[in-house]
């Protein structure tokens, strides 16, 4: 059992502050780890990274190597990177890096140096920041509810098929394919088969959490030219086990919906805007008031939602 | 009678039903307000009470009811009723996943649809629903009576033991080892009985009566090849 969220706006505004809601209100769900994965303004060149290093004491030595490797790919930091640290042992980063000359090349050689540090999220606007911990514990840490954006996502973490650990958290980023983030509740049960076949064609995987490898399948699956919609489709056959799942876009959210109707979603729409959840009490506190609420409780379901007048089509 | 009213907030909802079980002492009318969807209200309720939950509730509302006629003035969440054993649940909007799931007695009346799995496993009583009834509902129900009167989901009645599905309405696909009968006058007579306090009687119906194939009932015996059909 965990609680997924999402939130789209129809203009930029407090989507931290509503993610953190949300999650606040599925805390029960799932209190190992919480996170967040918040589209804000969109860079026109560059990409902001999060990211976690497992051990502070070499935090200046990790970050060294970690720039090393930039750097060898015409990249660099744009700035002085943000860290924030508290009593654990691990640290969680922000930086902004210029483009690097190919970015599928340079995120091979960086996951090189993952059993020190760890990028989660690489994007011109995505930015991905999950912890030990409930919303608020984890909103007061790395001040998400002040994050300003169009859309994102949430997820309160109860650890099934791996370790409570902060990177095991979600939300996931489909690595290595920029901007792009999934929530998931659910048991994926031929993850093993599935990663095999995506390991062979050099994907990369960080964790054993099978919700990694359904961002990854997805991306995958449009890479070779399904459209957003298709690949939901396909994914509903395609993967097995029991699963609601949402996965964004800088141009939207979509969702699919096992076979087997075991995972709820509940939406409240309003025109251009919308919070979707496991609970219905987790939409409610962004909608206070009666709205009508969509339950898409049914099996095999698929859905797109658009930020403004964006289509996801592709 | 002046009615007692008892506000949820985000109180703890033990708080809340400890409050509830005083008052349901009283005999007074008690109305729940300010509800926001929150879990659990409403459990184990004794037998007598007359309780109206202003808004919609969450998981299990009315779960393990003794007696209490409740009614649930918006949406309600998970499990309604769940193992109820008598009393009556009226849902004014719609009723998430496993409405009614493993109730014993009473009545459960939802205004809109049910989700999926509604009445699954049950082991007695009725669960009327005006709206249609979700994906697999009536799984491995044992006995009671499930009645919708919008259609049925996919898989419907699917497993099913000693219960019975009745539907009004298009059903989108049978679950495995059902049969569909022709309902006798009287069992039609019997489930207008269920109906006819909730005004919800309708002489035109074309009724279709799910109950058990067996076939998958006894591994061991009756038709072996029925299993391959799984």
């Amino acid at each position: 059992m965990c609680g997924i969220a999402g939130r789209i706006l129809n203009a930029p505004g407090q989507v931290g502050r509503d993610l953190v809601n949300l999650m606040d209100a599925q805390e029960h769900r799932g209190a190992d780890s919480t996170g967040f994965a918040v589209y804000g303004a969109p860079m026109e060149q560059g990409y902001v990274l999060r990211g976690m290093g497992f051990d502070k004491a070499q935090m200046d030595s990790d970050l060294d190597a970690f720039r090393h490797v930039l750097k060898d790919h015409g990249s660099d930091l744009m700035g002085d990177p943000r860290i924030v640290t508290d009593a654990a042992k691990h640290y969680c980063f922000r930086m902004e890096i210029k483009d690097p000359k190919n970015l599928q090349a340079w995120v091979a050689d960086a996951d090189d140096l993952t059993d020190r540090i760890e990028v989660q999220s690489c994007g011109r606007s995505l930015e991905i920041i999950k912890d030990i911990g409930g919303a608020e514990q984890v909103s007061e840490k790395h001040k998400v509810h002040d994050m300003i954006g169009t859309h994102g996502l949430g997820h309160a973490r109860l650890a099934t098929e791996s370790s409570v650990l902060p990177n095991a958290s979600h939300p996931f980023w489909a690595r290595p394919f920029s901007d792009v983030a999934i929530v998931h509740n659910g048991q994926i049960t031929d993850y093993f088969t599935q990663r095999n076949r995506l390991e062979r064609d050099g994907y990369r995987f960080l964790t054993e959490n099978d919700s990694e490898l359904i961002a990854v399948w997805v991306s995958d699956q449009m890479k070779q030219g399904l459209s957003m919609q298709q690949a939901l489709t396909k994914s509903i056959s395609a993967i097995d086990g029991v699963f609601t799942f949402m996965i964004a876009t800088p141009d939207g959210i979509g969702f699919a919906k096992d076979r087997f109707a075991m995972k709820p979603l509940v939406v409240i729409e309003h025109p251009g805007e919308l919070a979707a959840a496991t609970e219905e009490q987790a939409v409610r506190r962004v909608y206070v008031d009666e709205s009508d609420v969509i339950n898409h409780d049914g099996p095999s379901l698929t859905g797109i939602w658009g930020v403004g007048n964006r289509s996801m089509a592709a | 009678m002046s009615e007692i009213v008892i506000d949820v907030g985000k109180r703890h909802i033990r708080e809340i039903n400890e409050e509830l079980q005083e008052a349901c002492k009283s005999g007074k009318p008690i109305r729940v307000v300010n509800t926001l969807s929150r879990h659990n209200l409403g459990v184990g309720l004794p037998d007598g009470a007359d309780i109206t939950f202003e808004g919609s509730v969450g998981y299990f509302c009315g779960g393990l009811n003794t007696g209490s006629k409740l009614r649930i003035e918006r949406n309600s969440g998970w499990a309604t009723g769940e193992g109820m054993a008598k009393g009556h649940i009226q849902v004014d909007g719609r009723a998430g996943m496993s409405c009614g799931a493993a109730m014993i007695g009473g009545t459960i009346h939802v205004k809109g649809d049910a989700g999926p799995r509604c009445g699954v496993a049950m082991k007695g009583g009725n669960i009327v629903v005006e709206g249609k009834i979700g994906y697999q509902s009536g799984f491995m129900a044992h006995s009671g009576k499930i009645i919708a009167l919008g259609g049925a989901g996919e898989s419907c009645a699917d497993a099913l033991w000693e219960g019975e599905v009745w539907v009004a309405g298009p059903v989108e696909s049978l679950g495995v080892d059902v049969d569909v009968v022709e309902p006798t006058a009287e069992e039609v007579a019997e489930v207008d009985a269920i109906l006819e306090p909730l005004g919800l009687v309708d002489s035109a119906r074309d009724w279709r009566k799910m109950v058990s194939g067996q076939r998958l009932w006894y591994f061991e015996a009756r038709d072996a090849s029925a299993w391959l059909m799984i």
